[in-house]
């Protein structure tokens, strides 16, 4: 018991506490439509991508956060707007994208003449949370939470058949903008916890193992915020009393719930579960 | 004779533009014109790639098309002037492992008289369970769409349309790969909608199934080439420009 309770003696580790079960409860929720509408390569470089916004923002002596949200905000405007171009696949233009704003995040950060470390944005620094970023947090991940429940039921009729989702009214592209936009601030709120390389590790790995398990879409979101949750704190124990870097442990207590949830799920989806048609 | 619940007029769509069609080589359809009273049953028939799901996108708004389509004898503007159509695509369009459940499924139909922001309504439930009843999946509503068979599933999609209070239901080769006992169930739910007033245009590229199961068929292929029972649009003459040669054998 002591090994659970003892590491939250400290006021930082409160802190860290409550940052990361922010960020386990809004990255499921938004990770559902993420791994459900099989987008998460965007996620991936809009992780990677918002490097570009935290180096100019720490640059100019601004919250990283914010200029994590601006860079986020810009890789989702210039997606929409790039992928309108027949020619080239949304899975090129994302590549592009991301890797351009990870590559400008680094140039500007290895410019600097701080002393940061640039695996201190890679990484997170979860212990080193301010109140300032868990309020902020708060406020945008309770937004996130928010606008998922309002627009539940067209997230489920744009991602499971757009064509008959557009018949009956559902501005389909209306609606994947927004996603790519709470995408965005999902990677935002993991920033200082986990980094920017681990971001898209909240974002998706609690959703598809949820994904693995859940028979509907409520049971999959609630799945992947008792996982998310789970996982994050579980994550900060074992690096606290291990040593390890807060960041890269939750993501591989994440991995190994999904390599567990894999091995148990992996009797039902044999084939001959599948009934033929007609 | 009824007036038309559905009106096609001089109908084209382009490959690859954003604008209406033109006669010449880049045409997937031109001129297509056809009429369909409430309750008909229509066979659209016409090899693969002949166009016959570019006609139903066509029609329900959902590809950029020239020419007139006219649904309860109200000019289709955009796509909100066309809820009163449902298009079925063909099933391997669909994720069928999408946590979705089969009452959910045909709820979905119900969105069009809701705005983005309400909760479907009690009045909702019931018509989607009257839907499902019709097509006797009734007790169904909590499955995932694995669950179902091929035939279950199509008859799952048309109970969506019936929720949608759709006059005009366009199926999209629901029919192959799908074994005689499950194209027959599928008939007498066809029959059912039809005697109720509902259209419903059916793609299919098997002409022995069309000849049995029709009172009208169109042959399509790139343009009309045949309106009339399955004798007329089945004649050679038809035949021949639907599918070639492919089409006497």
């Amino acid at each position: 018991m002591n090994w659970l309770t003892e590491p939250f003696q400290a006021e930082f580790m409160q802190r860290a506490l409550l940052a990361t079960i922010i960020i386990g409860i809004v990255a499921p929720v938004v990770g559902t439509w993420v791994v459900l509408r099989r987008m998460a390569n965007l996620g991936d470089a809009m992780s990677h991508g918002t490097l570009a916004g935290v180096g100019l923002a720490y640059a100019a002596g601004v919250n990283v956060l914010f200029g994590a949200m601006g860079a986020g905000v810009l890789i989702a405007a210039l997606l929409l707007w790039f992928s309108t171009n027949r020619r080239l696949g949304q899975e090129t233009v994302i590549a592009v994208l991301g890797t351009a704003f990870f590559a400008i995040g680094v140039v500007v950060i290895s410019r600097l003449d701080t002393g940061v470390a640039l695996t201190h944005f890679l990484f997170g620094r979860v212990l080193t949370v301010t109140w300032g970023d868990i309020w902020l947090n708060l406020a945008l991940g309770g937004a996130a939470v928010l606008v998922v429940s309002a627009l539940f039921n067209e997230l489920r009729l744009a991602s499971f058949d757009h064509v008959q989702a557009e018949q009956v009214g559902v501005h389909v592209e209306l609606v994947q903008a927004i996603l790519v936009l709470l995408l965005a601030v999902v990677v935002v709120i993991s920033l200082r916890a986990v980094g920017t390389i681990m971001a898209v590790t909240m974002l998706v790995t609690p959703a598809a193992s949820a994904r693995l398990l859940a028979r509907n879409l409520r049971q999959m979101t609630l799945l992947g915020v008792v996982f998310g949750v789970g996982e994050g704190v579980g994550g900060l124990l074992v690096s606290y009393h291990l040593s390890s870097s807060p960041g890269a442990t939750i993501g591989l207590v994440a991995a190994a719930v999904f390599a567990v949830t894999f091995a148990i799920t992996l009797p039902r989806r044999m084939p001959h579960h599948h009934r033929p048609f007609g | 004779m009824s007036t038309p619940i559905l009106e096609v007029e001089n109908l084209g769509v382009k490959y690859g533009s954003h604008h209406g069609a033109h006669h010449g080589r880049s045409d997937a359809l031109y001129d297509v014109s056809f009429e369909v009273r409430r309750g008909e049953l229509v066979g659209v028939i016409g090899p693969n790639g002949a166009g016959k799901s570019t006609m139903f996108k066509a029609i329900c708004g959902l590809v950029n098309h020239s020419g007139v389509v006219e649904v309860n004898g109200v000019h289709c503007h955009d796509r909100t002037d066309r809820m009163d159509l449902a298009y079925i695509p063909q099933r391997n369009d669909s994720d069928l492992t999408f946590p979705i459940t089969v009452g959910e499924l045909v709820l979905a139909g119900r969105r069009r008289f809701n705005s983005w922001w309400q909760r479907p309504a009690a009045a909702d439930r019931a018509a989607a369970d009257d839907a499902l009843h019709k097509v006797l999946l009734g007790g169904t509503e909590s499955c995932s769409l694995t669950e179902l068979s091929g035939g279950q599933l199509q008859r799952a999609y048309l109970a969506r349309a019936l929720a949608q209070q759709a006059s005009v239901v366009l199926l999209d080769e629901s029919l192959s790969g799908v074994d005689e006992p499950t194209t027959a169930e599928l008939f007498e739910v066809f029959n059912t909608l039809s005697a109720d007033g509902t259209a419903m245009l059916v793609a299919t590229h098997d002409l022995a199934l069309a000849r049995r199961r029709f009172k009208r068929c169109l042959a399509i292929n790139g343009t009309l080439r045949g309106d009339g029972t399955p004798e007329q649009t089945l004649s050679p003459n038809i035949l021949d420009a639907t599918f070639g040669s492919l089409g006497r054998s």
